[in-house]
């Protein structure tokens, strides 16, 4: 029901990696000086840039009253696919992306804490290989944090496959994903135990969605976690280099 | 928790649990209360502060907090643009907090102040590049902020005269509608405000 061979007969995956296993993970907060937010965060071999302006006062097309305006934009590197990338942005799956992007970040934001306004995500996909949507996710909600915009918690993301003697996979690569397997993708508020968004490739039986589910919040537990050191790693950084000045304005 | 008293010490991270919140505790700047926990919302160092038996858990974050001008809200802004129904402005600070953007505001001339509404000439209540102090008004519909300058606490605070140029000395205020330049003498018509500390202001708000 599912791809050939994702899992070898050692119990490998493709690229070497145990079933439960994550790629590695490593990111940068404040990467940029003039955005108010921005991270920098590679997931393997998947490497996103994001940036966040804001919040500030909307456009007259975009203002919502009540609550605040999360403007996405995803767009990938002309060179960040094996073959050359035509058009950066405004093709369908971008355009998706987006949208999704925007949707589940709103549901992080505590948007009634600014009406009237707007933030802006932008996001660079340099390198895709798999799960571009998870990994830009997780980016964005770093540069949310470094921004200073208040959240109700992270919102992170994790994909998981599964193979054919009906394995879970976490954490889906680019060759895994191409080889057939299906793909299920899930945006998580670890804390309160929420999903904010699910997606999936192909369709999964079942009586298997539930373990596939389960395998991706778990890798979203995992990540949350190395969200977390890398946030209070940086913050303790600018809060030594600064003396513990500025935290107490 | 008590180790918060020392602030330096506790650090914490968006949607992490601070304390549990009750009568006397209760959640702050930076900070949100879901099913009877406090949680952060931001990256900062936990604070506390005491007001009337009870406590306020803040989280204070670094650099420059992000705030947005609410109704009823005291602003201060630059006036840019002036004719006879309104006066376009750009928002500087809310109370005492610097914006790192400005924000649009609106003064129409039905809200310049309080009494002889149909009397007010806009020309000689404010010039462009005037500083005043005004109020948020609600509304609904406008793309920028409503702003009212109708107490006697609101209105241009500083002003310089219109044929001084750039480095003219600030006038002083001689009268509710008049301001006087120092050096030259020459006196100009403004709504003018009438200095007091933020504080009292405020309390005014809470008698209304």
């Amino acid at each position: 029901m599912s791809g050939n061979n994702l899992l070898s007969d050692q119990g490998l995956r493709l690229d070497g990696r145990r079933p439960h296993e994550l790629r590695r993970i490593r990111c940068k907060l404040g990467v940029f000086e003039q955005p108010d937010g921005s991270a920098y965060l590679e997931q393997g071999n998947t490497k996103v840039l994001a940036a966040v302006f804001g919040p500030h006062q909307a456009s007259q097309k975009k203002m919502n009253v009540d609550e605040v305006t999360v403007n996405c934009q995803y767009s990938m590197a002309t060179f960040s696919t094996g073959e050359r990338k035509n058009r950066p942005r405004g093709d369908r799956k971008s355009t998706e992306i987006t949208m999704n992007l925007q949707k589940t970040l709103s549901a992080a934001i505590k948007t009634e804490l600014y009406p009237r306004s707007q933030i802006d995500v932008y996001i660079e996909v340099l390198q895709a290989d798999g799960a571009n949507f998870a990994v830009s996710l997780n980016a964005a909600t770093l540069a949310l944090v470094d921004a200073g915009i208040c959240l109700k918690e992270y919102v992170c993301a994790c994909t998981a496959s599964l193979s054919k003697n009906n394995t879970p996979l976490t954490d889906v690569s680019h060759l895994e994903e191409v080889s057939g397997g299906p793909t299920l993708t899930v945006a998580a508020l670890p804390t309160s135990d929420k999903i904010a968004f699910i997606d999936t490739s192909q369709r999964f039986h079942l009586s298997q969605l539930q373990v596939v589910v389960e395998t991706a919040q778990e890798g979203c537990r995992q990540i949350q976690k190395i969200m977390d050191e890398a946030v209070k790693k940086h913050l303790t950084e600018i809060g030594a280099a600064g003396d513990w000045s500025n935290i107490a304005k | 928790m008590q180790e918060v008293e020392d602030s330096k010490t506790l650090i914490c991270l968006p949607g992490q649990r601070i304390c549990l919140s009750d009568e006397s505790t209760i959640a702050g700047q930076g900070t949100y209360e879901r099913q009877g926990y406090i949680y952060a919302t931001v990256m900062g160092t936990v604070t506390t502060r005491e007001k009337d038996n009870s406590r306020f858990i803040e989280v204070k974050c670094y650099g420059q907090q992000t705030i947005v001008p609410l109704t009823g809200d005291v602003v201060t802004a630059r006036i840019l643009q002036v004719n006879q129904r309104f006066a376009k402005c750009s928002i500087i600070s809310i109370g005492e907090h610097i914006l790192e953007r400005n924000y649009r505001g609106l003064l129409r001339r039905e809200d310049v102040r309080a009494t002889e509404k149909d009397r007010i000439e806009m020309y000689k209540c404010f010039r462009p590049g005037d500083i005043i102090l005004a109020r948020i008004l609600p509304q609904i519909e406008l793309s920028c902020y409503q702003l009212t300058t109708a107490e006697n606490e609101l209105g241009v605070v500083v002003a310089v005269a219109s044929d001084a140029g750039v480095y003219g000395a600030p006038m002083v205020p001689i009268s509710w509608t008049d301001m006087q330049c120092p050096e030259t003498l020459v006196k100009e018509p403004r709504k003018v405000a009438k200095i007091v500390a933020e504080s009292t202001i405020k309390e005014e708000v809470i008698d209304k």
